[in-house]
């Protein structure tokens, strides 16, 4: 075996070129494939983080009938029995109850449909964790225009500074992140960001009765910190909600669509608002490990045993971003299967140019009593090496590649920003760190080179001694 | 003892409309340690014959016995592993494995025949040394000579312990001096080891060292000498 090994592995370096040829055509495809893929599913995973594990959760639990008729009048009793049947669900990470609804939302100026989401001021924390999403830092015109004239900074950062114009962060990793600041530029830009842009804005205390606003929302409504918001809707059972809330902070929400909508109060101020008494709308549940979101779901569903009660998972209450990805990852795949196959006829048509070339040299191995069988070994671990080589060289140029856009996400600019805003994603793409996918190209290349192993196979098998001794 | 014993051999090619009789009823005996010679024009049947005896090609009519195989009854795999282990082949041109040392294309074949490392290592030494390369073991065919070349081809017909040779036209590519070490080396193997060897060949260098020469023309055999 040795021999075929040591034969194999001599064999691809005959013609150099045309192996570094094949090799590269699998290197290119191996490595577009994998940065690709990471691309996407990243993306994917950003949507996933935003609007399912930072808002929603990837289980709500529901009355039976608010999942076809999302109204107050489906809502449920918070009782104690619930959260502690919930709690025995080892998965389980955090359980928190909220009260969502929709209301006109008013200051003054301008009015607007808003989603009112009453939440528990430090349970959410675990959840959405409206509390560092509050506002820190604003971008005026006159505070970019400030910031411009007293840091010297690369024409690139000025430009990126004056692109985020009227932009709020609630963090500095954020601004470092849409400004593409690197460390030394974050030590000149920082403490001059938190002398100029500085924004006061609160969270809610557990017995407030003011409310936070979307920065989206807050701008459209023209609203700030110490305003006066107006909410008018219909409550539990008919009753009419309408009230005055002060408005505590302004939070800024990853999701363009939620970031223009969303007021958040507490839960016991929801709950009055809407006349509700002690009854909530869902139950949103995250996950220590969310691969196993379908089984915690069942468990769930054992553990409350009760008909009022159904457990639904993010798939089954967003369908349309379940469908978006799913949508746009079966052309990513089919995209990177045209590429894969182009690349295999190339294989073939090396794999038959090789055999072609050693037609005498296959016939004499036959002839001196080198059986057929152990003859295939040789071409197959030709094939496998050239295979290998493409394979762990296209994986090892891509690695770099996955882990600078994993820890620095490219921000997208432009129109394409602007689609994925009108989506309601955030438009930021980074690379998914290694998973599944980056196993699978090498194992997708091997599948290629076996079949691209069929036909040589099918000559030596058929190879008729005399005539490849005179080939 | 006879080696090889071919009974009425006939081989008709097809592959027109016109049927060729390459080989027409051919019988011969070939005993251990012959030194043999088959000769004749181009297009006699001479390589078809060699082809057959060496279980390359099959026969239309007849058979050939090796050794009390008929080999032509034999399945295709068993078929390369009596050639394995029976008939060593030197052919015109050379036709050594283009990637392997001199040592190891001398060895691939008892690793076929699944010979430890140890006799694999002193056969294939003492064999390239028997041939005139023991300095060369490690050269690739690429870097030897024609004559080189065709030295360790012989190397490697010898390195199964074959009960016989066959050689089609091995002087064909070589000049003067190369084909005289190389009858010479052969011949002396064939003494030393009693080893059979049958050449097809024009070369009357060949034919001179022949110590049986078999005459064929247009697939008949129409003289068969013996010299002493």
């Amino acid at each position: 075996m040795k021999k075929t090994f040591i034969m194999a592995w001599r064999n691809i370096w005959r013609n150099k070129r045309r192996t570094l040829i094949t090799v590269a055509s699998i290197f290119f495809a191996v490595f577009f494939a994998v940065v690709m893929r990471s691309f996407q599913l990243g993306t994917y995973d950003h949507m996933i983080h935003q609007a399912i594990e930072s808002f929603t959760g990837y289980i709500q639990i529901q009355d039976k009938e608010f999942f076809y008729e999302p109204s107050l009048d489906n809502s449920f009793e918070y009782t104690d029995e619930i959260v502690s049947s919930v709690k025995k669900v080892e998965n389980v990470q955090v359980a928190v109850p909220r009260v969502e609804s929709f209301a006109l939302a008013s200051t003054g100026l301008q009015s607007k449909g808003v989603l009112v989401t009453g939440i528990d001021p430090v349970k959410e924390k675990n959840l959405s964790n409206p509390e560092n999403r509050i506002v820190k830092f604003r971008f005026t015109p006159e505070i970019v225009d400030q910031i411009i004239k007293e840091v010297e900074l690369p024409e690139k950062q000025v430009e990126l500074i004056k692109a985020n114009e009227n932009n709020s962060y609630s963090s500095f990793s954020r601004i470092s992140l849409d400004m593409a600041l690197d460390s030394d530029l974050e030590k000149i830009l920082f403490p001059v960001i938190e002398q100029k842009a500085s924004f006061e804005s609160d969270y809610l205390n557990t017995n407030d009765d003011g409310v936070l606003v979307s920065d989206r929302l807050a701008r459209y409504l023209k609203a700030d910190v110490g305003d006066t918001l107006v909410l008018i809707g219909a409550g539990y059972h008919g009753m009419s909600a309408a009230n005055i809330f002060p408005i505590r902070g302004i939070v800024k929400i990853l999701s363009p669509e939620l970031d223009n909508k969303l007021v958040y109060m507490t839960l016991e101020n929801a709950q009055q608002f809407f006349s509700l008494g002690n009854r909530v709308t869902t139950l949103n549940i995250n996950l220590e490990d969310p691969d196993e979101m379908v089984e915690s779901q069942e468990d769930l569903q054992n553990a409350i045993n009760n008909d009022q009660f159904t457990v639904k998972n993010w798939e089954e209450f967003n369908p349309t971003m379940k469908q978006q990805i799913e949508g746009d990852s079966v052309g990513g795949v089919i995209f990177i299967g045209i590429l894969y196959f182009i690349v295999l006829f190339g294989i073939v048509g090396t794999v038959l140019m090789m055999i072609a070339e050693r037609k005498r040299e296959l016939g004499v191995m036959v002839a001196i009593g080198m059986a057929k069988v152990k003859l295939s070994f040789v071409l197959v671990f030709e094939m496998l090496f050239l295979g290998l080589i493409g394979t762990l060289s296209g994986l090892a140029a891509s690695a770099p590649v996955v882990v600078f856009f994993n820890r620095n996400p490219i921000k997208m600019t432009g129109e394409m920003s602007k689609m994925y805003e009108d989506m309601g994603f955030d438009p930021v793409m980074p690379l998914a760190w290694f998973n599944d996918y980056f196993v699978w190209q090498a194992v997708i290349v091997m599948i290629m080179v076996i079949i691209a192993c069929y036909l040589p196979l099918r000559r030596v098998r058929k190879m008729n001694v005399i005539k490849a001794l005179r080939a | 003892m006879n080696v090889i014993e071919i009974n009425n051999l006939t081989k008709i090619y097809n592959e027109s409309e016109v049927k060729v009789k390459a080989v027409d009823n051919v019988s011969l005996q070939f005993e251990q340690g012959e030194f043999a010679a088959i000769v004749g024009p181009s297009g006699s049947g001479k390589t078809t014959l060699l082809n057959m005896i060496g279980g390359l090609d099959k026969s239309t009519e007849g058979d050939i016995v090796v050794d009390g195989v008929k080999i032509g009854e034999l399945k295709s795999s068993k078929l390369i592993d009596f050639r394995l282990r029976n008939i060593g082949f030197v052919f015109q041109a050379y036709n050594l494995i283009p990637v392997l040392t001199a040592k190891e294309n001398v060895e691939f074949i008892m690793e076929l025949q699944g010979k430890s490392r140890v006799e694999r290592d002193e056969r294939s030494i003492a064999l390239l040394s028997a041939v005139g390369l023991g300095e060369r073991v490690n050269a690739r065919p690429a870097k030897l000579s024609g004559g080189q070349q065709q030295r360790v081809a012989v190397a490697r017909a010898l390195a199964s312990k074959p009960k016989f040779v066959l050689a089609d036209e091995p002087t064909a590519n070589l000049d003067s001096k190369s084909t005289e070490t190389l009858l010479d080396i052969m011949e002396q193997l064939n003494k030393e080891e009693n080893i059979t060897f049958i050449f097809s060949t024009h070369d009357q260098r060949v034919v001179n060292k022949a110590r049986r020469v078999i005459t064929v023309e247009d697939g008949h055999v129409v003289s068969d000498e013996r010299r002493a």
